[in-house]
């Protein structure tokens, strides 16, 4: 109950932010009421999907500091899980998802013990590689259509079937999506200022003097990686129901990890909506790109090249994030 | 037997060019802690210009390795100057997600201005040789060049760090920036430099790699990878470790193709469906992984 009350406790927030926040909420409910595009819908499901992925990253990356590229595979372990189950016995996804949970924390556990030996750039760099490993692996598993991939058939299912998640209309998928976001930022907000958000705060800062203080340093970063862990592969599995159609490489590329990493930091690391602000402006802008200029004839890769310079001046010039930005307008106004 | 000595000799001469792909890596960090995604970009870039240059010219490839070394020179220089000297500063996830854009700038130019088919080096002098080294092993003629080239290539760098004045500069930089200032040594010039010959070496490499490599402007990720390993095996820093380590992944590369000539020759059907050649990347980052785990620090590191 407690946990409960502080998971909807915005109270330390500042008023104009919660305003703002409940009038995006507002206007996300009643978005895909309003005469919009089936692409527009489509990557505000995006939207959703890598505020998810993002969040999830903010735990251990944002407020824990360790830089972990390797979210993809996680992705993966949830969307495979969700597929193989579906496709094999039937399984709906409401039980398949909690399995995939526990298939991709387990295996959090089991890389996250020697992984959290590393720090800096050699975590990272471990992070890929344990990532690009299990692609590998599923790149030759026949199990799992190796690099062909898997394909949930939907004329086998009765759309709409809210069991196995199966819909004809994006419209379905964007409410129950919306609703795991909801949880999701509500699960963060208890999350931060939770005995763990704390400790890993401390460890963020100084990791001698918080463990001089007591805390089991490196199982509170494995316990946060789990954390991580559980948010990306449940959003592993709806993706898995929502694209029908997943392969090794668009579930578990280098891409998609540094995409989760990117999200989180430029909408600023470490803080509540960061990684929700970073999907809402990348995500409509690498979509829009790409339809506006990856069609054209001869200009092949265009869109991408705009999206690099746009990463590689929000690197240079502004490492912490949008809401980096707004602390600091906010620290002038009040001094 | 004879397949598992020619294994282990394609195997080292693979890691001979390998180090050379990895050198540049370990001096750029050595230098300023900043690890670079772009660098198998650059290599590709290295790979284009010995194949164009061959083909307008009408040279063989290995002449052209000046000219790539040139242009590594330059690009290594204007990457510095027009974007890296600006996330220095900034947070390691700046710096990583920086250079990662970097290297979706240079990937995508490539590909708009080569378009995105594989092309590879047709004629040559040592295209379709080989040489016979004896106990059945043979050799293809590019590969024992660019092993041999890359091994010339990266004493000779060795040297340049460690014989002359700009190298024990450069050195210093690595050890101490601070110190390096106040002993009048212009850390910044130091910077550019090392990514300037950290450039120079990898598309060198590059150019000996497109002899028996085809290349397309996705061949970049690979090698970055491969050169990540080799140098966190090696030791973040160190020169000497990198090409050990590049001897070793060198070998792990080729051994998976032993395996497979094993399990068909011994008929473990079992084996069959599952051939290590397509795991024989994998086995570099579980090695990777494995070295990481036991020993931090690489094998002959001294940067923590």
């Amino acid at each position: 109950m407690e946990a409960l009350k502080n998971a909807f406790d915005f109270s330390d927030q500042p008023r104009l932010d919660l305003t703002i926040a409940g009038a995006l909420a507002l206007f996300l409910l009643i978005f895909p009421l309003l005469p919009v595009s089936a692409f527009a819908l489509a990557t505000m499901i995006q939207f959703f999907i890598f505020s998810l992925y993002g969040m999830g990253w903010n735990t251990i990356g944002g407020y824990g500091g360790q830089v972990d590229l390797g979210k993809a595979q996680y992705v993966g372990i949830g969307a495979y899980t969700t597929a193989v189950l579906l496709i094999r016995w039937d399984i709906p996804f409401w039980f398949s998802m909690p399995i995939g949970v526990l298939l991709a924390v387990s295996w959090s556990f089991i890389i996250g013990y020697p992984l959290f030996r590393l720090s800096g750039h050699y975590f990272a760099i471990a992070t890929i590689a344990t990532s690009l490993v299990l692609k590998d692996l599923f790149e030759v598993w026949d199990f799992v259509g190796a690099a062909r991939g898997l394909e949930i058939s939907p004329i086998a299912y009765q759309p709409p079937d809210y069991l196995r998640l199966i819909f004809k209309e994006d419209i379905y998928y964007y409410y129950v999506l919306f609703a795991f976001f909801l949880v999701g930022i509500l699960y963060l907000n208890w999350f931060r200022k939770s005995r763990l958000g704390f400790q890993l705060r401390a460890i963020k800062d100084n990791e001698d003097v918080a463990r001089s203080l007591g805390i089991n340093v490196h199982w509170a970063k494995i316990k946060t990686y789990a954390i991580a862990t559980g948010y990306v592969s449940v959003v592993g599995s709806f993706h898995a129901c929502y694209i029908k159609a997943i392969e090794p490489e668009d579930t578990m590329s280098l891409d998609i990890s540094i995409l989760i990493a990117l999200m989180a930091m430029l909408g600023g690391a470490g803080s509540l909506w960061g990684p929700i602000i970073g999907a809402g402006i990348l995500i409509p802008l690498k979509s829009y790109l790409k339809e506006w200029l990856g069609g054209m004839a001869g200009l092949a890769g265009m869109d991408l090249i705009l999206y690099a310079v746009i990463i590689m001046l929000i690197s240079a010039k502004e490492p912490r994030g949008v809401w980096g930005i707004v602390e600091r307008w906010r620290r002038r106004k009040r001094s | 037997m004879e397949i598992l000595a020619s294994s282990i000799v394609a195997g080292l001469l693979f890691g001979m060019v390998l180090a050379l792909v990895a050198l540049g890596l370990t001096i750029i960090f050595g230098v300023m802690d900043i690890i670079n995604f772009a660098h198998g970009e650059f290599l590709m870039y290295g790979m284009y210009t010995a194949l164009l240059a061959s083909q307008v010219l009408g040279v063989d490839p290995l002449l052209t390795l000046p000219l790539a070394a040139l242009v590594g020179f330059l690009l290594g220089i204007a990457c510095y100057k027009g974007f890296i000297t600006y996330i220095l500063r900034g947070p390691m996830i700046a710096q990583l997600l920086g250079t990662f854009g970097l290297m979706l700038l240079l990937r995508n130019i490539a590909l708009l201005v080569f378009g995105s088919e594989d092309r590879a080096v047709h004629h040559g002098v040592l295209v379709d040789k080989s040489f016979e080294m004896g106990m059945g092993i043979i050799v293809p003629a590019t590969k024992l060049a660019a092993a041999g080239l890359s091994v010339v290539a990266f004493v000779a760098v060795w040297l340049l760090m460690n014989r002359t004045r700009m190298g024990k500069a450069l050195t210093a930089t690595a050890l101490n920036p601070q110190g390096a200032r106040y002993m009048g040594i212009s850390t910044e010039k130091m910077n550019a430099l090392a990514w300037g010959i950290g450039g120079a070496s990898v598309t060198v490499a590059g150019a000996l790699i497109v002899n028996f490599w085809p290349v397309n402007p996705y061949v970049g990720l690979l090698f970055t990878m491969i050169a990540f390993t080799i140098v966190a095996l090696g030791g973040f820093g160190s020169v000497p470790g990198a090409f050990f380590a590049a001897l070793v992944v060198g070998l792990i590369t080729e051994i998976p193709g032993f395996w497979d000539f094993l399990t068909y020759t011994l008929e473990l059907d079992w084996m069959y469906d599952v051939p290590m050649t397509s795991f024989k990347y994998m086995w570099i980052y579980v090695a990777y992984f494995i070295i990481m785990v036991v020993r931090p620090r690489g094998l002959f590191g001294w940067k923590h």
